[in-house]
Formats: structure tokens, C-alpha cells, sequence
């Protein structure tokens, strides 16, 4: 099972969190250093302006507690005054949270996309680095396919949550694409400079109109645009498509007539006033023009706002996506449990089968063809799957189940055990070396003594 | 050639009615991507080719030509409608049209088999230009039914701007205003000259009927000239004093209900009286 060791904007400001950083290079150094640790298998470091946490994967045997301990160690060695802000989760609990960060629910914008490419960027620096096995290998997909579940199935990630991507949102709802467009920034203030910088990015050609021209010049270098005096105004209303309004001044800076005016020059082709500025710019009466519409900051606000709750009431819906992939990943987990007696049973059995096989070879079968020898080992491979096929699917229903009128998957363990006369956890540990992180790979027999643990068992391993 | 004529009928109204609900379940769902994007037209567009089959296998049968009857002038001009619109929707992103497109592609091609199939010559007129005058009518239809849809979509996205309710969660679904408008006025520029013909044509042959003219067909000559004048005012005065958006939806809609109602009133006589046009 795994360990989620971290700290996220729910738990430290962002003075904390800036401790926190470890550059892209650095990691997986970080990672390799901590899988040399006695107690953790693999590790895996999601870094983001938000959160900072360590995914681990412990040992076999080794205490989870003792994992989460160790990497509370590592984040907090180099700034110790973080350890407070420090969260850990074990098991069943760090697996859900893993798959509600991957499916931004837990981050601070509800439905963000960035967070989901954030954890598969995490996942690949560390399979980079090696130090990823068979059980992050396991989860981490299945953290992804939870959030690609959340965002297809529901519209948590439906909308946009900020006023300028808001308001260039609904410029293409009236224009299309943009190329070709012109915008004009008539005034400054820094959510006008991020919808022009917005508009420049979507292919709009951009106006800056202000009092001082200096001021314009100055403001359309940074946004990529060409600065006009003030006494342009009215004819930079009647060559933009879309108006993006934000001055200090106390009256209408846009009115009636001049819209009126620009409107008939324009031919009746539609226009967008986006009016960020209290008191407002632009006179409300000219939505009632046709091909002529307002957004002030209050209607892009509601528009932000319905958004939000859009996403809040889809979060539900997203929680329960996230609770079913968590309870799949738990009986795959639970199921897991079975695995080393399968894996040592199978082995046990491959091998003495070859062993015999092998001294016929030498003897009564010494005539036999290569191919003939092919399709007997064939035929005993297939005999070896047939013959573990119902064990192997007992042996996962008592891992599943639990049930109390049913003899346990410890008792079958056993059980198996004693009359195999081995040790499961160990022969598996020795097989699955060979063969994770699939079951499906195979291994040599060099030992005659079946009393012993053959050092690399042929694995002949079938998925039920 | 009867089953192959069956076949695709029955399974042109699947796919047609599969289309349409999808294009409706992507119209009405709230959130942002689906795949019901991509599987509507696909549906659409299997529907016009099964459509298409029946009406060329139907046609065989009864050894009509297809363009001279009213049953396949209704078809054809459905099919007009859904291979326009297939040919238009990703160039004019107009996407969120499939919903009206494929009802009515659906509702044309069944409604067809309600409609006598007969062809009543009408003395002293070339045959040849009879098949014109109709070829031109269908098609000017079928481009005329799309940019009805197109107009009625630029009302409700021009409504849903203007009272800024629902703008974040069906924004991306609908086409942008700009492109509705191109579209409408596009088809219209296509259609317009068909429709003259149909009109200058059906004048003609009008002067040659013997049978008595009575109010429908007086109701129906004035409807048609009624389009007609509509929709020329509608392009004219876009051109010459800048008429856009929602003046050229309304009129563009309401030239499109007279258009259906000359429709209508041939469907209406043709059934009553063994069916021509």
C-alpha cells in the first residue's frame, strides 16, 4: 500500500509552501535517495505552486506508519519549520486523496485542468528516474483514469472562472475566431491589460486609446498593440469589434450617440463593449441596439460566479466517481493479497514438473524432437494453468471476501504452505523479482532439491 | 429491390432519429466536451446515404424519375438540407444546427410517404424544363431550410448574450453570432437565384394549366411570390443599408415559413388529388 506525505494550500500559506521547493532537476535525485531507504519501495514527488507531496510505496513488510515517518523526514530536512504544515494519509485514505488531487478536487480552483498533467509530469519524472514498481505502476494510472472519469463524466472542468478569460470566452461567442478582429483598449488597470493580452493571444489586433498618449504607447508595447490619441477615441470605436473599457473617470466615456454613430458606419456588424470600470465607461443603453452588446464587471462577475457554482454542484458527482475507482483500487489491492501464494504455488509446481521433465529428456524421451520437447513443455504449461486455475480463483475470492463462514486467505495460505512445504512470502518475494511487474514473465529452475526454495522458479502465470 | 427499398427507409429513420437525439443531448447537456459531438453527424450522414438509397431504389421500382414527383422532391429536398449542412458545419462551425437539420431530414422523409407519388403532365409545358423548374425549387429549399436553422439559432444565441443567462455553461455548444450570420446570408445568395428560377418558371407554367384555379393555388402562387420578395429584401437590404443579425433572422425565418407553407399547401393538394407539382 502507499503513503501521501505533504502539504497543500489547505494546510500552509504560502510562505510555507515557497520552502518547499525542489526544482524539476533536483528530483530525482530526492526520489532515488529515498527509495535507498529501508523502508520505501518507490516514491513519487507531485510538485505544484499549490502542493507539494510525496507518493510512496512501502516495502514488503515494512510499516506504512514508519514510511510516512520517513518521508517526513526527507521533505522537512532542509526547513524543518514545516513539519507542522505537514499532512499524511496511509493506505485506503492516501489512495482517495491521491485520486482527488489528481481529479482537482482538492485543488484551490475546483475543476482546474493544470493539476491532472501536473500528476502525469510527476509520474513520468519519476518512472525517468526509477523509482517507480509494480505498485505505483498499479495506482497512478488508475489515479489518472479516476480523473479523466471526473472530467468527461461531469462538468466539473465546464467554464471559465476568471473575468478576463471570461470576457474573451464571450467574444468568440459573437465573433468566432478572432483573427483578423480588432479590439480596443480604451483606458488601463490590470485585469484590461489581461483581457488584451488574452485577445492579442486569440489573433485580435489591438487598439490602446488613453488620455495621456505616453501612458497608451507605453501600455500597447506591453500588450502588443498601436497606441492613438485620445481625440481618436470615436474613430477607434468605429474600427474595433470589441471595446474593452477601464478608466477612472466619473461619467460615461462611451455614450449613446457615439455608439449610434459608429454603428451606422459599421454597417450593422456586431460590437462588443466589455466594461470593467466603477463607475462604469459605457452608457447601458446601447444594448438596446441590435448587434450591440454589454458586459459590465458585475456581468462578468455573475457569469464567473455561475460557473463556480456550476462546479460546486458538480463536485458531488465528482467525489462519487473518485469513491468508486478508490473501492476498485481497493479490491484490486485486497486481491493483490493473494498474489504471493499464487506466485509461489505456481512456481513450485513449474518446477517440479520441469525437473521431471527435464531428467526425461536425458532418458526415455532423449528421442524426442526439439519440437516434440517444445510441445510437451507446452502441453505441461497449459496443465499447470488448468490445475491452478480454481486454487487461484479461491484464493482471490478469500482475499475479497472475508467472509467468516469461509476459511481465510491466511488459513488458506497456511494451508498451502504446510502441504508445499514452503514459505510463501519469501518464495514469491524471490519469484516476483523476476517477474514484476507482471506475473506473466518467466524464470529458469536450477535446483534439484524440491525441499528447498529454488533460487529463480519458472513463474508460468496466467491472469484469472 | 422492394426489401432494399424498405431497408434503407426503416433504417435512414434510425439513424436520422439516433442523430437527432444525439445532437439534442449535446444541445441540452451541461458540461463541456462529449462524444456525441462526434457521433451526431456520422449518424446524420449515414442517414442521408441510406436516405439517398431508398429514394434511388424506390424511384427503380415505380419507374418514376425521382426529381419528378412530389414524394421525392420532398426527399431530395431533405437530402439537400443534411449534405449542405455536413458540407458547411466544421467551415462555418456551425455545429449546434444538427439539432433542427436532422428532425427535419427526418420528418421530410417520412412525411414523403404520405404524399401521392403520381406526376400530373400539364399540357403544352417541356418536360425538360418542368424537371428544371422542380430540380431548382428542391434545391433552393433544401439551402433555404438551413438557413432558417441558422437564423433561428442566431435569435437564441443573440437572446442568451443579451439577457446573460447560461452564457458559461452553453456558450461553446452554440455557433458564434458572426458565423450564424455568414451562413444565413451565404445559403440565402445560393438559393436565391434557384428560387427565381423556380418563380419565373412556375409563372410560366402557370399560363398553361386548364384545370380551374382555386384559393389554394391562388394562396399558394401568393405565398411563393411572398418568399420571394422577402428574401430579395432581405439580401438587398443588407447590401444596401447594413442590414445584419437579427433583422435578416427574422426576415430570412419568415421567408422559410412561406416557402414551408407552399410546401405544405402541394403536399395538402397532392394528396387529395393523386399528387404533382
Amino acid at each position: 500500500m502507499i503513503v501521501v506525505v505533504g502539504l497543500s494550500h489547505r494546510t500552509a500559506p504560502i510562505a510555507v509552501r515557497e520552502k518547499l521547493v525542489l526544482d524539476a532537476e533536483g528530483v530525482p535525485d530526492f526520489l532515488r535517495a529515498l527509495v535507498q531507504r529501508p523502508e520505501v519501495g518507490e516514491a513519487l514527488l507531485v510538485s505544484t505552486c499549490n502542493r507539494v507531496e510525496l507518493v510512496a510505496a512501502a516495502r514488503a513488510g515494512a510499516d506504512l506508519t514508519r514510511v510516512a515517518k520517513v518521508c517526513v523526514e526527507a521533505l522537512a530536512a532542509n526547513a524543518p519549520d514545516i513539519a507542522p504544515h505537514l499532512y499524511s494519509h496511509t493506505g485506503g485514505a492516501a489512495v482517495r486523496h491521491l485520486f482527488r488531487v489528481a481529479a482537482s478536487l482538492d485543488s484551490m480552483v475546483l475543476g482546474e485542468p493544470q493539476i491532472l498533467g501536473q500528476v502525469k509530469d510527476a509520474y513520468e519524472l519519476a518512472r525517468l528516474a526509477g523509482t517507480v514498481g509494480s505498485v505505483l505502476h498499479r495506482t497512478l494510472p488508475r489515479a489518472i483514469r479516476a480523473a479523466k472519469r471526473v472530467r468527461t463524466e461531469t462538468a466539473i472542468g465546464s467554464g471559465q472562472v476568471s473575468v478576463p478569460s471570461i470576457a474573451v470566452d464571450l467574444t468568440k461567442q459573437i465573433f468566432g475566431d478572432l483573427t483578423g478582429h480588432v479590439s480596443l483598449l480604451v483606458g488601463s488597470g490590470e485585469m484590461a491589460e489581461s483581457v488584451a493580452r488574452l485577445l492579442k493571444a486569440a489573433g485580435a489586433t489591438i487598439l490602446v486609446v488613453g488620455r495621456t498618449l505616453s501612458k497608451a504607447e507605453a501600455l500597447a508595447n506591453v500588450v502588443g498593440g498601436t497606441a492613438r490619441p485620445w481625440t481618436a477615441l470615436a474613430q477607434s470605436i468605429t474600427d474595433a469589434d470589441v471595446v474593452v473599457t477601464s478608466t477612472s473617470a466619473p461619467h460615461y466615456v462611451v455614450d449613446y450617440d457615439m455608439v449610434t454613430a459608429a454603428r451606422r458606419a459599421r454597417r450593422g456588424r456586431n460590437q462588443f463593449f466589455i466594461d470593467l470600470a466603477v463607475p462604469r465607461d459605457v452608457d447601458p443603453r446601447i444594448e438596446e441596439l441590435d448587434g450591440e452588446f454589454l458586459y459590465n464587471i458585475d456581468d462578468l462577475s455573475k457569469v464567473v460566479a455561475e460557473t463556480l457554482s456550476s462546479r460546486s454542484r458538480e463536485a458531488a458527482s465528482a467525489e462519487a466517481i473518485v469513491g468508486r475507482e478508490a473501492e476498485g483500487y481497493d479490491r484490486w489491492a485486497d486481491a493483490e493479497q493473494a498474489t504471493p501464494t499464487i506466485v509461489a504455488l505456481r512456481a513450485r509446481i513449474s518446477a517440479s514438473l520441469e525437473e521431471e521433465l527435464a531428467r526425461s529428456f536425458r532418458g526415455k524421451l532423449k528421442h524426442l524432437t526439439g519440437e516434440d520437447r517444445a510441445a510437451l513443455s507446452k502441453m505441461l504449461e497449459s496443465s499447470v494453468n488448468r490445475i491452478l486455475h480454481q486454487p487461484t480463483i479461491r484464493l482471490r475470492q478469500a482475499a475479497l471476501e472475508r467472509a467468516s463462514d469461509t476459511l481465510s486467505l491466511e488459513q488458506l495460505s497456511l494451508a498451502i504452505s504446510e502441504l508445499f512445504a514452503f514459505d510463501a512470502e519469501a518464495e514469491a518475494a524471490s519469484a516476483t523479482e523476476n517477474a514484476a511487474p507482471s506475473l506473466d514473465s518467466e524464470a529458469c529452475v536450477t535446483s534439484d532439491d524440491t525441499s528447498q526454495l529454488p533460487p529463480r522458479a519458472r513463474v508460468v502465470a496466467s491472469r484469472h | 429491390m422492394v426489401d432494399i427499398a424498405t431497408i434503407a427507409f426503416y433504417l435512414g429513420v434510425i439513424a436520422y432519429s439516433a442523430a437527432a437525439t444525439l445532437f439534442f443531448l449535446d444541445f441540452a447537456r451541461r458540461d463541456g466536451g462529449s462524444s456525441l459531438t462526434q457521433w451526431a453527424p456520422r449518424l446524420l450522414a449515414i442517414g442521408g446515404a441510406l436516405h439517398a438509397a431508398h429514394v434511388l431504389t424506390a424511384s427503380m421500382l415505380s419507374r418514376v424519375c425521382p426529381i419528378d414527383s412530389l414524394h421525392f422532391a420532398l426527399s431530395f429536398t431533405a437530402l439537400i438540407a443534411v449534405g449542405a449542412y455536413l458540407a458547411l458545419r466544421k467551415r462555418a462551425r456551425l455545429f449546434a444546427l444538427g439539432a433542427f437539420i436532422a428532425p427535419i431530414a427526418l420528418l421530410f422523409l417520412v412525411g414523403a410517404q404520405f404524399v401521392g407519388q403520381g406526376s400530373e403532365p400539364v399540357q403544352g409545358v417541356s418536360h425538360t424544363l418542368l424537371i428544371f423548374h422542380i430540380a431548382a425549387n428542391v434545391l433552393g429549399m433544401g439551402l433555404f431550410l438551413i438557413a432558417g436553422a441558422s437564423g433561428s439559432v442566431y435569435l437564441v444565441q443573440d437572446r442568451r448574450l443579451r439577457t446573460k443567462k447560461r452564457v458559461a455553461s452553453l456558450g461553446s455548444r452554440l455557433p458564434p453570432l458572426d458565423a450564424l450570420d455568414q451562413a444565413t446570408h451565404r445559403l440565402l445568395l445560393a438559393g436565391f437565384p434557384l428560387l427565381t428560377f423556380g418563380v419565373i418558371t412556375g409563372a410560366v407554367f402557370s399560363r398553361h394549366l386548364t384545370t380551374v384555379v382555386g384559393s389554394a393555388d391562388f394562396l399558394r402562387s401568393f405565398l411563393g411570390y411572398a418568399t420571394w420578395v422577402m428574401l430579395a429584401a432581405v439580401l438587398l437590404l443588407r447590401k444596401t443599408a447594413g442590414f445584419r443579425g437579427r433583422k435578416v433572422a427574422y426576415g430570412t425565418i419568415v421567408g422559410v415559413v412561406c416557402m414551408l407553407l407552399v410546401m405544405l399547401l402541394y403536399v395538402v393538394r397532392s394528396s387529395g388529388a393523386g399528387g404533382s407539382l
